[in-house]
């Protein structure tokens, strides 16, 4: 890698995860001098696996990723960079009390398939309309959809004012099945699914996969990308501050007091922190200030990390459903009490929990014999009402997730080696996005899609001229992974050519 | 058993009914209207507590009387008075700085900066851009046609549909005692204050207007009962036959649609049939021919999760509020932070007694002495968000409800439940079969949900409007509809 010795670049992109990388790469391959500032010391941000005990290694945030568009994957050529999706995997649902479950595989002609296919639909159409909003020249980019298709019909709507009890219920025969699809959409989230508006978690939910070999292995392939493109990637560096001169972004000023002068910026930090961490306030349009301040962020992830000795009995049973996630007595009543918990600070009675045994689709995690479980918990606060999240506190969460599992599969928890517990404001700490929030934002019709503050449209202009956002809080942040970024990527691309940057 | 024929057939006598009746009858129909219970009125009419009291039954105060059925049908001159056409809203705080929004700007101002200072700026900014909304929307069902707006407007107007109204409030506003005492309207109809499209309903609510004035509360001289009566006059005089205690059993369809109902003892046979139910019971009395609807799969999912409650106290003495002089014709709001309104209706939601109610309280005697013999008064409280099924049930829950209103109120009114001599507790399956309020709706023409698939049956009750509400708008819509068709 070339160090370039001034300190002037075409782009500097803020944040190395999936989005920052994707665009880095377009970027230098479109022979800009790009550079990518990093906080942590790996690239990665979410999308990434670590040793949480000597020998048991694990996603620490999520365990998939929502699909990057086709065309973008073979762009960047990851396959050939060892970041290849596995197949979607069967979606369990147990109930304890009456030892059923159901499984089910996202891909099916059953009403099921048809209702997340739909969702997936939609997903491409806010892609594609981010595209249209941002007037990107069609034959300078590769497209995201590949083809030239007419724009999807807008998923407006159908989506938006729908509860997610009335939109499963009526596609979805059977109570067990609809209970099952809800809580596959409200994995790790918190909503009340009998209020109007979250429908749109089916669209920021389906046909999430992961990755051979783990996360890490997505990470490390965007990475080769970008630096065979010629992009510069620093790491343990932190972006402190934009200075602006006319309403346009021209300096990032580094927390060691380097500034570094760039004719485009683009940040993938959420919403909130891009703006109000990053610009003097006094500098932004006091309407758009207003407007990020309301900005709702929504933290309700809490994640169990288990290094078990064998895999107990009961597990094992569950045989090749053990590749996908398996759904703890998932209910509409249930997680809408959690959710009322939630929204007050307290942590629920019976947190919305999935498991996902991600030592059996992926060995390479464990020691032989051994097995690596992630729980992910959902309706978790960021904020407890009494005061902060203490050693005490944590425990009574572990304690509740363990009983809970405990419950459902006997035995799990005297296999035991060692465990980690990632709390929303470890997630906030770690990777940096505000509250915990890794969907960038509350998913709520009034800030989702074409509503997100701060953006023009769909697409990824800011009203600070030279200033880009990509990450979650876009409006295809949070639906798909590496789009945000090369629609951000094509929006400067664009810009530049237009000669609106000079 | 007998049979009779005439050109029109009214079902149930609330004010929509009588509405109908009335403008059908003008019409030169025959029209025959037919009630289920004793009297005429439904939720809005008068009914006695005690000796001597008359108490609004359901409706306490009026909001949303169509001024056009007002005037068409010439309610004035059959003794529609009101007692009070503007009344203000007051939010009573425990400390004292109460909050009083009426219709003098000067004291508004001052009122709101005694929360905050910048919030009595905003008041007029944030009132001019939701009655320009307001009126924009107006035209949805002043004019019957599709909504005129500009480009402007549309696009704010779809915004809100999105949006929770707390989440909107939150932009304008910084105390919480305004906030609350505004999303008190917005959760009117089963809608949680944190709902997208919940902020559209409070431009919904200041759209509509009473005695010429915008957004305005009104008390009928006589309670909301001398609205009936007025009605009732009004389509007697012009013909229509109105009958108590007549109970629809089933609609007759035949191939071409409608052609009568069927009562216990007779049959009647008309072209036309309104009904006032809501449409899910209406379809109910024509079950084999409602069968393949979609619509009436729809209406049937569309469950709510709570709804209303309405206590009514007689006191045997005047309720001071202590401290400070208040008009006691306000309309007093009790819910002091936006979040016991979101609480409670979570709470509610999920079948609990919230432990915060929310509830809005006139004082009709003191607006109207008449309702009441000297010395005694009347306190009237709508409660909401409750819920529809406590656990517990209701009959074990209802003197619960009735104490934590009187409670609440003596906190503001000092010793006010030492004077109260009789009770009424009305519970939300008692009050209205509530339905949510149909958000996506509010911005679509909604003239055709007075029709339904069975050619003839019209609807015109709280089920033909976005949102329910004591209108007779409805009934004038399906009317016109249905003779214009005929023609």
């Amino acid at each position: 890698m070339k160090v370039r010795s001034s300190l002037r670049y075409d782009v500097a992109i803020i944040g190395a995860g999936a989005d920052g990388l994707a665009a880095a790469a377009l970027l230098a391959r479109a022979k800009l001098a790009t550079l990518v500032i990093e906080r942590n010391e790996r690239c990665g941000g979410r999308v990434t696996t670590r040793e949480f005990h000597p020998g048991f290694r694990a996603s620490p945030f999520v365990d998939e990723l929502p699909p990057i568009p086709a065309s973008l994957h073979w762009a960047l050529d990851l396959s050939r960079r060892g970041a290849i999706f596995l197949p979607a995997p069967l979606s369990t649902a147990l109930w304890p009390d009456r030892r059923s479950t159901i499984r089910r595989s996202d891909f099916g002609f059953s009403p099921t398939g048809r209702l997340l296919k739909q969702a997936a639909f939609s997903v491409e159409a806010v892609c594609r309309r981010a595209e249209i909003d941002s007037e990107i020249p069609a034959r300078s980019w590769p497209r995201m959809l590949g083809r030239k298709r007419a724009p999807q019909p807008w998923p407006g709507a159908a989506w938006t004012s729908t509860s997610l009890s009335q939109s499963i219920g009526t596609a979805v025969p059977g109570a067990d099945e609809a209970a099952h699809v809800c809580a596959g959409a409200l994995w790790g989230r918190a909503a009340d699914p009998f209020l109007a508006g979250t429908a749109l978690h089916l669209l920021a939910s389906g046909r999430s996969r992961t990755i051979m070999g783990g996360l890490e292995r997505m990470a490390d392939a965007l990475t080769g990308a970008a630096n065979e493109a010629g992009a510069e990637i620093r790491c343990g560096l932190e972006a402190s501050e934009i200075r602006t001169a006319e309403g346009r972004a021209t300096i990032v000023v580094l927390a060691d007091g380097t500034e570094i002068e760039a004719r485009a910026m683009i940040s993938t930090l959420d919403l909130r922190r891009s703006f109000l961490s990053l610009f003097k306030w006094s500098e932004l349009p006091p309407l758009l200030l207003n407007r990020i301040r309301n900005f709702r962020m929504a933290g309700a992830t809490a994640r169990l990390l288990l290094a078990l000795d064998r895999l107990p009995d009961s597990l094992a049973g569950l045989g090749e459903a053990l590749r996908g996630p398996v759904h703890l007595a998932p209910d509409f009543e249930t997680a809408a009490q959690a959710y009322a918990a939630w929204c007050v600070g307290l942590i629920p009675e019976a947190p919305p929990l999935t498991l996902r045994v991600v030592s059996v689709s992926d060995p390479s995690l464990a020691p032989v014999g051994g097995a690596v479980i992630a729980v992910t918990a959902g309706c978790i606060p960021y904020r407890l009402f009494d005061g902060a999240w203490t050693h005490a506190r944590r425990e009574e969460l572990r304690m509740k997730i363990l009983a809970q599992i405990d419950e459902a599969l006997p035995g799990v928890s005297s296999h035991i080696l060692g465990a980690e517990l990632i709390v929303p404001p470890d997630i906030e700490e770690q990777i940096g996005a505000s509250e915990g929030d890794l969907a960038g934002g509350e998913l709520a019709a009034d800030q989702m899609l074409d509503l997100r503050p701060g953006l023009e449209a769909l697409g990824a202009r800011t009203p600070i001229r030279g200033f880009y956002l990509a990450g979650p809080s876009t409006a295809a942040g949070a639906l798909a992974t590496c789009a945000a970024g090369a629609i951000a990527a094509a929006t400067v691309l664009a810009d530049l050519k237009a000669g609106r940057l000079r | 058993m007998s049979g009779s024929t005439c050109d029109a057939i009214v079902i149930g006598g609330g004010i929509s009914g009588l509405a109908a009746a009335a403008y059908l009858a003008r019409s030169r129909k025959r029209v025959v209207l037919l009630e289920a219970a004793d009297t005429l009125g439904g939720l809005c009419r008068n009914a006695p507590l005690g000796d001597g009291i008359q108490i609004p039954f359901a409706a306490h105060a009026l909001y949303a009387l169509d001024q056009r059925v007002v005037k068409d049908l010439r309610l004035t001159r059959h003794g529609l008075k009101f007692a009070a056409r503007d009344m203000p809203l007051a939010v009573l705080r425990s400390d004292g700085k109460h909050l009083v929004l009426s219709s003098n700007a000067r004291d508004t101002a001052r009122s709101i900066a005694l929360q905050s200072q910048s919030d009595a700026e905003a008041w007029p900014r944030f009132r001019g851009e939701l009655f320009a909304l307001a009126r924009a929307m107006r035209s949805l069902w002043w004019d019957d046609q599709a909504l005129r707006l500009g480009l402007g407007q549309q696009t704010a107007l779809e915004r809100l549909s999105r949006t929770g109204a707390s989440a909107w409030l939150d932009t304008w506003f910084e105390s919480d005692v305004l906030k609350a005492a505004l999303l008190f309207d917005a959760a009117a109809q089963a809608l949680s204050p944190n709902e997208p499209g919940s902020a559209l309903s409070l431009v919904w609510r200041a759209a509509q207007e009473i005695c010429g004035l915008q957004g305005a509360v009104a008390f009928p001289l006589g309670g909301p009962g001398t609205l009936v009566d007025a009605l009732a006059l009004a389509a007697r005089q012009a013909g229509a036959d109105l009958r108590t205690r007549a109970k629809v059993a089933r609609l007759i369809v035949a191939n071409d649609g409608i052609s009568g109902v069927e009562l216990d003892n007779e049959t009647i046979s008309a072209p036309l049939v309104f009904s006032t139910l809501p449409a899910t019971e209406t379809f109910a009395l024509a079950p084999a021919a409602a069968a393949g609807f979609a619509h009436a799969r729809d209406l049937a999912a569309d469950r709510t999760r709570t709804g209303e409650a309405k206590v009514t106290f007689a006191l045997s003495e005047l309720p001071t509020p202590g401290g400070v002089a208040l008009s006691l014709g306000s309309r007093f709001i009790f819910a002091e932070r936006p979040e016991t309104l979101a609480y409670a209706y979570r709470a509610s939601a999920l079948g609990h007694f919230p432990d915060e109610i929310a509830f809005e309280m006139i004082l009709p005697s003191a607006i109207d002495p008449s309702l009441a013999p000297a010395g005694r008064h009347i306190v009237s409280a709508l409660v909401r968000p409750i819920p529809l099924a406590p656990d517990g049930g209701w009959p074990q829950r209802k003197a619960e409800l009735a104490a934590r209103v009187a409670g609440v109120l003596d906190r503001h009114f000092p010793s006010l439940s030492q004077k109260i001599v009789a009770a009424e507790i009305l519970t939300p399956d008692e009050l209205s079969p509530s339905r949510r309020a149909d958000v996506t709706r509010m911005l679509s023409h909604w003239g055709e949900r007075t029709q339904t698939p069975i050619a003839g049956l019209m609807l015109c009750g709280a089920s033909a409007e976005p949102v329910a509400a004591v209108s007779g708008r409805a009934a004038r819509l399906a009317v016109a509809k249905a003779l214009e068709r005929k023609r």
